[in-house]
């Protein structure tokens, strides 16, 4: 993998934790020369220390005139080569006209701005595991070319996901711009969009009984670690990013400090309607129900060998592991 | 999951030895992080289902192995075998001859049939005593890693055949030589006499079967399986990693020959575990 120096890149969603860790990140590295940051908060809320490497902007990216003139305007004067996309609408409860244009019309405009851009020759994408279809006669094991979830009754947030990857896809190899797309597993921390993460939330969690399929998660430090990869890769394409944790739901559940319980599967449909209800939790049972059944583990061989990706931050579980099993 | 592993040892330590348990200990395993594989294998309940079919490899079935010498030590491999019985006990004791037969020992992935990992509970628990289901990509996966599978090239016709065509082999399918040809995997050939026996079937029933998740139902003539004896055969290995390329993986008349190849040894195997055999309990 050739690596450039002195690149400036564009990080969008850099007021969610993984696009504020990525800036944190790109401060300490070198290789970059200037991070223009752009939330959809007033730049003084931003966290991050102000540096003369980093310009923080506020933009809507829904609002394609902002964003033209973002593009156009700083990126273009700081001669920004690599945009980073990692805005996502993170509510799973969240639906309409509206989500739809923050989580795909926006990235077919970024797009379509940065492939006439006079700087701009790569695009990073954050994508999700959830575009994946998971079910009883597919590998266990996922590689990019598995097939994706195009069910019709899908919910907007896996239908919105896939529609925002295969937009990035389509535009691979008809354009002088490179395109990475980093379909990413979950990662297990708040403000990402976790539905994993909202349904270990509760003390008592309810999964179904008869089945305890192999997850995989994935930390904020690995995410950034891969969109770092990706940035300094020149290679195009989709790339699964697995995370350094592969293990059943139900060890998942215990080294989370949880208490599992096997419940019919389907009492726990119902049960969780109940409990979005009643807590306001985001964690949809349908969306993941299959998930939760059939296992599913992103096979990131590809990202290994062509990006140099290897994930190397396992979870801090609050639970201690079961005792040394000694056979 | 219906108990976690350390539960899953300590029922394999009421009732396996020292030595067989650190004969486990020593399989090849790739731990994904948690103790357990990324196809949801764990070595503790690798000893648990030996320790539970332990009793009927030895007691029950009396079990005889000849040819696991032919089993090699490492390394892609697949093992053929012949399916019957209406129950899949056959996989089940070619799976506790493999373990116990190969050294260093190595652990028989199981593929099994799409439903297989849908059934509650039973998918759980095999998952963790090795099988995976019978998708492409899982068992590239498996191969690639240098695994050793367990494959039943007829598939439910061959479990589910009635009891009159028994030891007659229901057409192989090619999917397990493409495989050998594709990621250069020795094929060995497994006969295995006494499964036709254990429990004939009255008749089958693809309906019934529909409402318990399962693609055909067999209604058994015994409610319990017969204490026959099984006669577990390997043969030769069938060194399709040596005579074909991987390219050939795509000719179907390479694979479609190199299936009837294995077919033919499974049952040359079969006919000779029935003409040493000593009736079907001796």
């Amino acid at each position: 993998m050739s690596q450039k120096r002195g690149q400036s890149v564009l990080v969008d969603g850099a007021g969610a934790p993984i696009g504020e860790r990525l800036v944190r990140s790109l401060l300490d590295d070198s290789r970059i020369r200037h991070i223009i940051a752009v939330t959809g908060y007033p730049p003084e809320t931003f966290p991050v220390p102000s540096s003369d490497r980093l310009t923080v902007v506020q933009v809507d990216l829904m609002r394609s005139r902002q964003v033209h003139d973002l593009l156009f305007g700083p990126a273009r004067d700081h001669g920004v080569e690599v945009l980073i996309h990692t805005a996502m609408h993170l509510s799973a409860m969240a639906e309409g006209v509206r989500v739809h244009a923050f989580n795909v019309d926006s990235v077919r405009n970024l797009l379509e701005l940065c492939e006439r851009h006079p700087t701009i020759e790569r695009v990073v994408l954050r994508s999700a595991s959830a575009v994946y279809q998971v079910q009883r006669d597919l590998p266990l094991l996922i590689a990019e070319d598995h097939p994706l979830n195009m069910a019709r009754n899908a919910p907007q947030w896996v239908r919105d996901r896939v529609e925002m990857d295969l937009t990035a896809c389509v535009r691979m190899g008809v354009a002088p711009l490179q395109v990475a797309v980093l379909r990413m597993a979950e990662a297990l921390a708040p403000g990402t969009g976790s539905q994993m993460f909202d349904f270990l939330q509760s003390p008592v969690c309810f999964h179904p009984a008869g089945f305890d399929p192999m997850v995989n998660l994935l930390t904020i430090e690995d995410t950034v670690h891969a969109l770092s990869c990706a940035i300094h890769g020149e290679v195009q394409g989709v790339f699964n990013i697995p995370g350094a944790d592969t293990l059943p739901l139900t060890t998942c559940i215990r080294r989370w400090g949880r208490v599992g319980i096997p419940t019919p599967d389907s009492f726990l449909g119902p049960l969780y309607r109940l409990r979005r209800r009643l807590t306001g939790s985001d964690f949809r049972y349908g969306m993941n129900r299959r998930w939760f059944i059939y296992s599913g583990v992103l096979d990131g061989t590809r990202a290994q060998e062509v990006l140099g990706y290897v994930p190397s931050h396992p979870i801090d579980w609050p639970a201690a592991p079961s005792p040394p099993e000694d056979l | 999951m219906p108990f976690p592993p350390a539960v899953a040892e300590a029922l394999a330590s009421l009732s396996l030895d020292r030595d067989t348990r650190d004969r486990i200990g020593r399989i090849n395993f790739r731990d994904a992080g948690h103790g357990f594989d990324t196809f949801g294998m764990h070595p503790s309940f690798v000893a648990f289902g030996a320790s539970v079919l332990g009793p009927f490899y030895d007691r029950y079935f009396r079990t005889l192995s000849y040819g696991a010498n032919h089993i090699p030590d490492s390394g892609a491999t697949i093992l053929a075998a012949n399916h019957s019985g209406n129950l899949p006990i056959d996989g089940a004791m070619l799976w506790v001859d493999v373990l116990r037969r190969t050294e260093p020992p190595r652990v028989a992935r199981p593929i099994a049939d799409h439903f297989v990992p849908a059934l509650p509970f039973i998918g759980t628990v095999f998952a963790r005593g090795g099988m995976v289901g019978g998708s492409r990509g899982n068992a590239r996966a498996l191969l690639e890693a240098g695994e050793l599978l367990m494959i039943f090239p007829e598939g439910v016709p061959g479990i589910t055949k009635p009891f009159s065509k028994r030891y007659q082999l229901q057409t192989f399918r090619v999917g397990h030589a493409e495989l050998a040809i594709r990621h250069s995997a020795q094929v060995v050939p497994v006969g295995i006499v006494g499964g036709e026996e254990q429990m004939p079937a009255l008749l089958s029933s693809k309906r019934l079967g529909k409402l318990v998740g399962v693609p055909i139902l067999p209604i058994p003539a015994v409610p319990l399986p017969l204490p026959v004896r099984y006669h577990i055969r390997y043969g030769e290995p069938i060194r399709l990693d040596l005579e074909t390329e991987p390219s050939q993986a795509d000719d179907p008349d390479v694979v479609r020959e190199a299936a009837t190849r294995v077919q033919a040894a499974v049952h040359d195997l079969i006919q000779q575990g029935l003409a040493e055999r000593n009736g079907v309990f001796g």
